[in-house]
């Protein structure tokens, strides 16, 4: 009876599970100590190769900090060294030089008067327009005059003094130096993400001063510090270069993007629709800067132009067409539309033209954020063509003999 | 709660852990029972929206009452009675849109339900004496938490044998480890495969209206056609592998639902590897009844063979039907029972041409069978647009490139699913030959334990991944 009951379950355990000849054989004594073992060794040797492998391909260099730029003077916030130059590198991207002029500057040329017969368009804007991460030929900055020029038939340059953390209050204080270039124009490239609110002068970036062990520690210290674990684990996570490998080639997906990108509402505020109440103080706040930048302009008699250059996940939007109910791409855009006008100012949309615009989004460093070489050269394509449509009279292909 | 999430499995390890506490079975079926109420309690949190539900049970439990006190026509009735109130609350599309209840209501896991109970009408209908349950037994098993969204559909003697029996059985750390296994490639397959699938698919579909080249849209069409039937294969038999091995935990046998859908040869055997629970169920409800009707009627022995055609017809069109409500799922059910008939009419053409040992020769040629199982799948992942998509999104998606490239495309995904799906066979087959005396290396307890511990870290990786927003670029080194 009881062999034939066995024989019944047997078979029946074939049929759910195939675990048919597992069910009454006894596991060895060796087992209980040799397969958690082997699960462990497994784990750890996993995770180790991973990251290990990850580092080895996704290799990173930042003498920034030491070497070009100062973050936290407290009379200009971030600025660069005077005649510096350093070596760069994004853990998604080359080798890159970072060079600045005696002024400062990340630009092709000293600063000065300009040259007679030219048109100088001086560039305001953060990390974007600084072209971080990429050759400074290949950045928007470097490839939009020569663009404009061909368009235009005219000689146009462009004077860049972005600098990577330059939020719009600090432009908004050291106006006067952009205008001391005596620009024809004023362009400034705005991100979403330089309109912080009351952030002030971030502080130094002093982690490269520590050895690896210590980084480490700090590391676990830091993500442990009144978090749960689970929240904990992942800040480690966060860190690891295996989630850069991984983010790397995950985030190329548009729609696995924009799902991460909304995961946490509060960082994409600038997505929010309707919007909430960070929306409007960080659009208060933006307006006080732009009323005192374009009283500036205003007063020195040059043409103030602003732009808003989409992130990742907004061009993801835009292309794509469609996004979630409680998110809307193009509600930003419409806000500084109106703030940038009611000032004055001329504001110029190349949102509109992403939607017909092939490949953008895969034009940005897909787990860093910032436009890579080939985002770089769409925007330049899409400034050009905005500049001299007609939306600011001096470029305008059908007004050439107004250019100075 | 989400099903198939991280709080479903640990819900229902926490089940198994208490239910495992005594092997009494009023005890284990009190705690499913106790179990099953507190998930539909965790699903909707207004007990209102359940009164439907609880309606359509009451419905099912009447017509077995009915049946038990030997009312005449009874079985019918119930039967008809479980099948109206099914489609009412369904709210299919065909029926005027007045009649429907407006205020919102819980329908999830309903169609098992329906099976569920039919089951039950039509076993009592016959006069199976094992179908006159109490209301308990009858509640346990229908609402049974394990089986309730999405299967599988397990008979209730199946259940009744395992959940009642008076010696539960046997859970030992062999088992334990096999079922934790599975749970861990489950999760895998819904969690991490399944969402990386659905990003691709939904990736593809854009890339079809965006101004790109022909050819990459016509990639995206070859990858939006292609890549569904893998996302839907992972997220469901995933789902599938979480509850059977917490149902297992449980001490309940639940019966497998999947069997390697993609090595299929042809469309009839597909519908043997694929939602098997559900095919079967049709097959024994409506295939045998109805064949065995019509030969009774039609003695014609040239016409016999071919009834049987127009049973799997009938029988796979309804498996379609029952997917969804609108008409979408008519043309889903439609492709479903033609492609199971087709294939049968041509196992009868060329059994009937060749002879019946050349054509048994021929459906054993590896060529053959190759091609055989990339048009299967080829097959599979056309009709299946009528499962995801609507009118509009299927014209779009149709219009989006042209006849001849879409033919291109089919023509491409025909011989792509043909050497890949060939290739996985080989290398399975070529894997599973390197064996010991316990078997083979592969499938052996050490090979186990680190293929699911590989799985379970790079399931937890990518769960990490995939549910934390993408970086800040300002806060950032830079």
């Amino acid at each position: 009876m009881i062999q034939s009951n066995t024989l019944d379950r047997a078979s029946c355990d074939r049929a759910s599970g195939g675990e048919a000849n597992l069910v009454e054989a006894k596991l060895p004594r060796r087992d209980w100590i040799l397969l958690p073992m082997l699960s462990l060794l497994t784990v750890c040797l996993l995770a180790g190769l991973t990251e290990f492998t990850a580092r080895r391909i996704f290799t990173s260099v930042d003498t920034l900090g030491e070497q070009c730029m100062v973050f936290n003077d407290p009379a200009t916030g971030a600025r660069g060294i005077p005649n510096s130059s350093c070596k760069i590198k994004t853990p998604e991207g080359e080798l890159t030089e970072l060079q600045f002029n005696s002024c400062g500057h990340r630009t092709g040329m000293e600063c000065g008067p300009k040259p007679p017969d030219t048109y100088r368009i001086v560039m305001m804007g953060s990390s974007y327009a600084l072209g971080l991460w990429v050759p400074r030929e290949k950045t928007y900055a470097a490839l939009l005059p020569t663009e404009l020029s061909r368009r235009t038939g005219r000689n146009i340059e462009l004077y860049n003094e972005s600098m990577s953390h330059q939020f719009p209050e600090i432009i908004a204080a050291h106006f006067n130096d952009a205008l001391k270039a005596k620009p024809d124009m004023v362009l400034w490239t705005v991100t979403a993400q330089d309109m912080q609110s009351g952030i002030g002068v971030p502080a130094p970036y002093v982690a490269r001063r520590l050895s690896l062990l210590e980084r480490g520690w700090n590391r676990i210290k830091v993500a442990f510090a009144g978090k749960s674990l689970v929240d904990s684990i992942s800040e480690i996570f966060r860190g690891s270069r295996t989630a850069t490998l991984l983010g790397h080639f995950l985030y190329k997906s548009q729609s696995q993007y924009i799902k991460s990108s909304i995961m946490d509402p509060d960082k994409v505020w600038y997505l929010r629709d309707p919007p909430n109440a960070d929306w409007a103080k960080r659009i208060h706040d933006f307006d006080i800067s732009v009323a005192k930048i374009a009283m500036q302009a205003k007063d020195a008699d040059v043409p103030l132009v602003v732009v808003l250059l989409p992130n990742h996940v907004q061009t993801d939007m835009v292309s794509m067409g469609q996004w979630p109910a409680g998110f809307n791409p193009y509600e930003l855009d419409e806000a500084l539309r109106r703030i940038i006008t009611s000032h004055g100012g001329t504001y110029i949309d190349i949102l509109p033209d992403i939607r017909h615009t092939p490949s953008l989004e895969n034009g940005y460093f897909a787990f860093e954020g910032h436009p890579d070489e080939r985002g770089h050269a769409i925007f330049a394509e899409l400034l050009a063509k905005e500049l001299t449509s007609g939306a600011v009279p001096a470029l305008s292909i059908t007004n050439r003999a107004q250019i100075p | 709660m989400d099903t198939a999430s991280l709080q479903f499995v640990l819900f229902g390890l926490v089940v198994a852990i208490v239910s495992n506490v005594s092997n009494s079975r009023v005890w284990r079926s009190g705690t499913l029972f106790f179990a099953s109420i507190v998930f539909l309690g965790l699903l909707a949190h207004n007990p209102m929206v359940f009164l439907p539900l609880a309606c359509f049970l009451l419905v099912g439990y009447g017509g077995l009452a009915m049946i038990r006190r030997g009312w005449p026509s009874s079985p019918v009735l119930g039967i008809l009675a479980v099948i109206l109130t099914y489609v009412w609350l369904k709210k299919y599309t065909f029926l005027p849109e007045h009649i429907f209840l407006h205020s919102p209501y819980f329908t999830l896991g309903l169609s098992y339900i329906f099976f569920r109970v039919l089951h039950l009408l039509i076993e009592a209908g016959d006069g199976s004496e094992e179908m006159h349950i109490g209301l308990g037994a009858y509640l346990l098993y229908t609402l049974n938490f394990t089986t309730l969204v999405s299967g599988p559909i397990q008979r209730y003697d199946q259940f009744s044998r395992d959940q009642f029996a008076e010696e539960p059985i046997a859970l030992g750390p062999r088992v334990i480890g096999l079922q934790v296994e599975r749970i861990v490639r489950g999760f895998f397959k819904v969690n991490v495969l399944g969402l990386l699938l659905h990003a691709v698919q939904e990736d593809a579909l854009v890339e079809l209206f965006q101004p790109l080249p022909l050819s990459t849209k016509m990639f995206s069409a070859f990858r939006l056609a292609g890549v569904y039937p893998f996302f839907l294969y992972a997220n469901f038999s995933g789902y599938i592998d979480i509850v059977i091995a917490l149902a297992r935990l449980m001490r309940v046998r639940l019966p497998e639902n999947f069997d390697r859908p993609f090595a299929a040869s042809s469309f009839l055997d597909f519908w043997n590897r694929w939602h098997i629970t559900l095919s079967v169920w049709l097959k024994t409800y409506v295939y045998n009844p109805l064949l065995l009707v019509l030969m009774r009627r039609i003695s014609s022995p040239k016409i016999q063979p071919y009834l049987g055609v127009f049973c799997f017809f009938v029988t796979f069109f309804l498996v379609g039907v029952w997917h969804g409500r609108t008409s979408e799922f008519v043309v889903f059910g439609l492709l479903q029972g033609g492609g199971v008939a087709i294939n049968k009419l041509w196992q009868l053409g060329l059994t009937g041409t060749l002879g019946r040992k050349a054509y048994k020769a021929l459906a054993s040629n590896p060529i053959y069978i190759g091609f055989g199982r990339g048009l299967t799948f080829s097959w599979f992942a056309f009709t299946l647009f009528w499962f995801w998509a609507n009118w509009k999104q299927i014209d779009q998606v149709f219009t989006a490139v042209g006849a001849t490239q879409w033919l291109t495309v089919w023509l491409a995904i025909w011989l792509c699913a043909t050497l890949s799906l060939a290739a996985w066979e080989w290398i399975r087959a070529v894997s599973l030959s390197f064996k010991t005396t316990e078997g083979p290396v592969l499938t052996n307890r050490y090979t186990r334990v680190v293929y699911t511990s590989a799985l379970g870290l790079a399931t937890l990786v990518m769960v990490l991944m995939l549910n934390q927003s993408t970086p800040d670029i300002v806060y950032k080194a830079f």
